[in-house]
């Protein structure tokens, strides 16, 4: 299968502190990839380099045939092809819902405002919050707020959507709603790496689960495998402590 | 005292005195547009990646910061004719209190952009926008709302500090106290007349300061 994102040799230091340590991995198109592990242990490091957001200082990054941390990258034709979801939503405060979801495609892709409100509505439909396209983010719900955070990734109609911890900041009763967009995402075919510890969401969907330990990837394994017979002592420990909460 | 007191001396020199609060009114007007102009530039300057203009401004602000605004117009009234260049005081004057006030400006700019929460600029860098387009959608929009408010009290500063300019002969509200005190020997009526015309300016500043707060702040998110 085609390639659409390659980490070769990847290393990256913090002052002395080794942050990535030798990352080696393959995403293929269309493929939904889980990494978790304890904190600290370079999860969201690992998926900001694969925007740029971080630097590397070793090894290589391909995304869909582009090498990202090459100096003549274009990075803003980079960025188009990948959404970012993060874990504190970061919407734009003083936008409404709208304002916010199409700011990129009119100022990025160069859309006229009509066609972009046209496909924000579309995208506000697929998360469920058409009602909401003239709140601001503060009028919103934690849930809310991360699914209009995902519309505003799709409408730049990106291949890969990224996200890190997507419902890490939210109460409990939200978790559902914010995941079960998702999972659509996956049935249309969309490549995503999502930093997660939801197991139920993993075992849904994933098509394999990577285990990050000190910035190195420790095991990698199909969701069930993986949490049901982990092959490494440092996993089983992690699995079983997010079991206890 | 207060029987003492000669409000009909305040009377006869009235026109002095307005004339001074005109000149003090169109100084402080000039010297905070050009001021606000001056501190944007030395603000996206002093937080450019590139050397060439970070360390200048660096160097600008720094000055102006550690000396007294009354060295820096001697230095300007007494400097630039050294140099060749000739303009009236008023001028000069307004020239140092655009520079001097520029420098705070442009911190007050810096930490209000500061403010602005990290992950709003790396949802900006995801989506694919560009410096410029971060800066006028994203960061500039916020970094008002909390800068407005320290920009008026740097405005009302500016127009106290403006008294200094008496000091080199411009004749302003300070001026005509001066001049009054030295032809009636009645420093009292004088400037109290003065201190009286600054504090309608601040309690106007104040009032404008304080609706733009009220109109300016965003909507918190979260
Ligand atoms: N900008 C930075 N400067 C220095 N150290 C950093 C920086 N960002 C992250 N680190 C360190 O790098 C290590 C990996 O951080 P990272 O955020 O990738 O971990 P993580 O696996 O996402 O953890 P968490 O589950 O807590 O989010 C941590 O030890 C962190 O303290
Ligand atoms: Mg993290």
């Amino acid at each position: 299968m085609e390639n659409m994102i390659e980490f070769k040799n990847v290393h990256k230091w913090y002052g002395k502190l080794h942050v990535l340590n030798d990352i080696n991995l393959e995403i293929s198109r269309g493929e939904v990839l889980v990494i978790c592990g304890p904190s600290g242990s370079g999860k969201s490091t690992l998926i900001r380099c694969i925007n740029r957001l971080e630097e590397i200082q070793k090894g290589e990054i391909v995304v869909n045939n582009t090498p990202v941390h090459d100096k003549t990258v274009n990075l803003t034709r980079l960025r188009e092809d990948i959404g970012f979801v993060f874990q504190q939503f970061h919407l734009y405060p003083h936008m409404t819902v709208l304002q916010n979801i199409t700011l990129a495609p009119v100022n990025v892709k160069k859309m006229s405002r009509k066609k972009a409100e046209a496909i924000a509505m579309e995208k506000l439909e697929q998360v469920g919050l058409t009602d909401k396209s003239g709140a601001y983010p503060g009028q919103l719900s934690g849930g809310q707020q991360q699914r209009v955070a995902i519309a505003r990734g799709l409408a730049m109609s990106p291949e890969i959507m990224l996200f890190d911890e997507p419902t890490s900041a939210l109460d409990p009763e939200m978790i559902g709603e914010v995941l079960d967009v998702m999972v659509n995402l996956v049935s249309e075919g969309m490549t995503m790496c999502v930093v997660t510890h939801e197991m139920g969401f993993a075992k849904k969907v994933a098509d394999r689960v990577v285990f990050m330990d000190e910035g190195k990837i420790v095991e990698t394994g199909k969701p069930d495998e993986f949490f049901d017979n982990p092959k490494t002592e440092r996993a089983e420990s992690f699995i079983s402590m997010i079991l206890t909460h | 005292m207060l029987a003492d007191f000669n409000f009909r001396v305040i009377f006869e020199y009235l026109p002095l005195f307005l004339t001074g609060l005109r000149a003090t009114f169109l100084i402080s007007i000039v010297s905070i547009a050009l001021a606000l102009c001056t501190g944007i530039i030395a603000c996206a300057c002093r937080i450019s990646p590139a050397r060439v203009l970070k360390y200048p401004a660096i160097a600008y602000i720094e000055i102006i910061r550690s000396t007294p605004l009354l060295v820096q117009i001697y230095f300007l009234y007494f400097g630039l004719p050294t140099l060749g260049v000739r303009i009236p005081e008023i001028q000069t004057g307004i020239l140092a209190l655009m520079l001097n006030s520029g420098a705070y400006i442009a911190e007050i700019i810096r930490a209000g952009i500061n403010s602005v929460d990290e992950g709003q600029l790396e949802a900006g860098i995801s989506s694919g926008l560009n410096y410029v387009q971060r800066m006028r959608f994203i960061i500039l929009p916020q970094a008002l709302g909390v800068t407005i408010p320290p920009l008026l009290g740097q405005a009302i500063v500016l127009v106290k500090d403006s008294a200094l300019l008496s000091l080199i002969s411009v004749a302003e509200l300070t001026r005509s106290g001066q001049l009054m005190t030295s032809e009636r020997f009645m420093p009292t009526e004088a400037f109290f007349t003065v201190a009286f015309f600054y504090m309608c300016i601040y309690f106007v500043l104040k009032a404008l300061a304080e609706w733009s707060q009220k109109k300016l702040i965003f909507r918190e998110a979260y």
